[in-house]
């Protein structure tokens, strides 16, 4: 056999991702916290939401305050360079009885076939990453079953006080209930930070739960946001079949943040704040000079690949109001806070219209194209 | 959190979309679409007694 020919076959055995197998074998997103399109920082957090590392969300209950960073700490000689922050600036001594604080991603059904959940082939699946807690002691990690209303939850240990340490944790075959195979979310896998005793005063469910018991979903779990002087990071999350972890499966950059536009995308440079005072990236429809007009301009937007759904639309003029857009009389003048509407809005693309008065050839917008799960 | 929803229709009359107001002044469009997880929170927001501003063209 040739050396080529022996290369190939050796990638058929192996597969193409490496030592580990299958490409695509991780489930997660961005595991490696490299994309952050939103930015790198965000602070005073006290609600849910998307803030900075692509496709991880933040669920808060209770008083504690906080800051999320795509922070350039990591394992070292892993191969990851960023990790998840979470910095508790504001502390919570004991959480109400109904509070939950967690980071986590959902994962749309599409991407979850692989697991054949509620069938007789259903497979185990195994959640690996390293973590760096201040605060030691038991954590909780619980898959949700979105389509189905099941749940199970496993736990780690962080041993030292701020050091990197790798938790693999194994989750059981689910024969009940199938994933749908479509966009929308069946599974949220969530790293949860604190509880209350709602969620804590029974016996953890290491087997899936068909009728979920609150008390039994993040029993153990130590208090993340009682002290201003906690963080909680991870890095590295791999979400993979079968009942071992793999190797992190290190994707090309481009692959990435590619994956990362199926459900942000926005018109800025990668690393500039939507809402910036910015022409760097606008939108400007076509237009010619001399046919200027006080009336209705039209135009569309286009994004890059498919989006999961039709997203959530928000646009700006070039000094960075929402809602609105800038008029263009090109080589001319440029007027900002005209009004814009939204049709059309569908995974692809979307059409924009101009209502605006300023005499003008063409539209200048900025915008944003959401549609996490 | 919403402040404000109301429906936007096309030129030929035809309701598109819905343009939220959140409380931190931003403002967005958001698709009819009920994958997508603004729209259910926006159904979510009118099954506890949020208003949608409905002004269609005349």
């Amino acid at each position: 056999m040739g050396t080529i020919t022996q290369s190939i076959a050796n990638n058929l055995t192996t597969g193409l991702g490496g030592a580990s197998g299958i490409n695509f074998r991780n489930i997660i997103i961005n595991g490696d916290m490299n994309i952050a399109q939103r930015g790198t920082s965000t602070a005073s957090i006290t609600t849910d939401g998307y803030y900075t590392v692509d496709r991880f969300n933040f669920e808060i209950g209770g008083s504690s305050v906080w800051t999320q960073s795509q922070a350039s700490d990591a394992p070292s000689g892993q191969g990851f360079t960023y990790s998840l922050k979470m910095d508790c600036t504001t502390a919570q001594a004991s959480p109400a009885s109904n509070d939950i604080i967690l980071v986590g991603q959902s994962v749309e059904g599409f991407n979850l076939q692989t697991i054949k959940q509620g069938t007789s082939n259903a497979q185990s699946t195994t959640l690996s990453f390293w973590h760096k807690h201040t605060k030691t002691g038991t954590n909780i990690v619980e898959l949700l079953d979105a389509d189905n209303s099941n749940a199970v939850s496993g736990s780690y240990t962080q041993s030292v006080s701020d050091t990197w340490e790798k938790a693999t944790i194994a989750f059981p075959a689910n024969t009940s209930g199938t994933y749908g195979n479509d966009s929308n979310r069946s599974l949220r896998i969530r790293f949860i930070m604190g509880a209350g005793s709602d969620y804590t005063s029974g016996t953890l469910a290491t087997t899936w739960q068909t009728t979920v018991t609150d008390a039994n979903r993040y029993v153990g779990q130590v208090n993340n946001a009682d002290n201003t002087a906690n963080n909680f990071s991870i890095t590295g999350v791999q979400y993979e079949v079968g009942t071992t972890a793999s190797e992190f499966e290190f994707l090309p950059y481009g692959v990435k943040l590619e994956r990362c536009y199926r459900y942000y995308q926005k018109s800025y440079a990668y690393a500039t704040a939507v809402g910036t005072n910015t022409t760097i990236g606008i939108r400007t429809t076509s237009g010619s000079a001399g046919g200027m007009t006080t009336g209705q301009l039209y135009g569309d937007l286009q994004f890059k690949g498919n989006m999961r759904t039709a997203p959530t639309m928000t646009t700006y003029d070039k000094a960075g109001n929402s809602g609105v857009c800038a008029r263009l009389n090109g080589g001319v003048a440029r007027t900002d806070s005209q009004n814009l509407s939204m049709g059309d809005i569908s995974e692809k693309s979307c059409s924009i219209t101009s209502t605006g008065t300023a005499n003008a050839g063409a539209i200048d917008v900025h915008w944003q194209a959401v549609s996490e799960l | 959190m919403i402040n404000t929803v109301e429906k936007i229709y096309s030129w030929e009359n035809n309701f598109q979309n819905y343009k939220v107001t959140y409380n931190d002044g931003k403002i967005s469009s958001v698709p009819l679409d009920t994958a997508n997880t603004d729209y259910q929170a926006i159904q979510q927001w009118i099954a506890d007694g949020g208003t949608v501003i409905d002004n269609p063209p005349e």
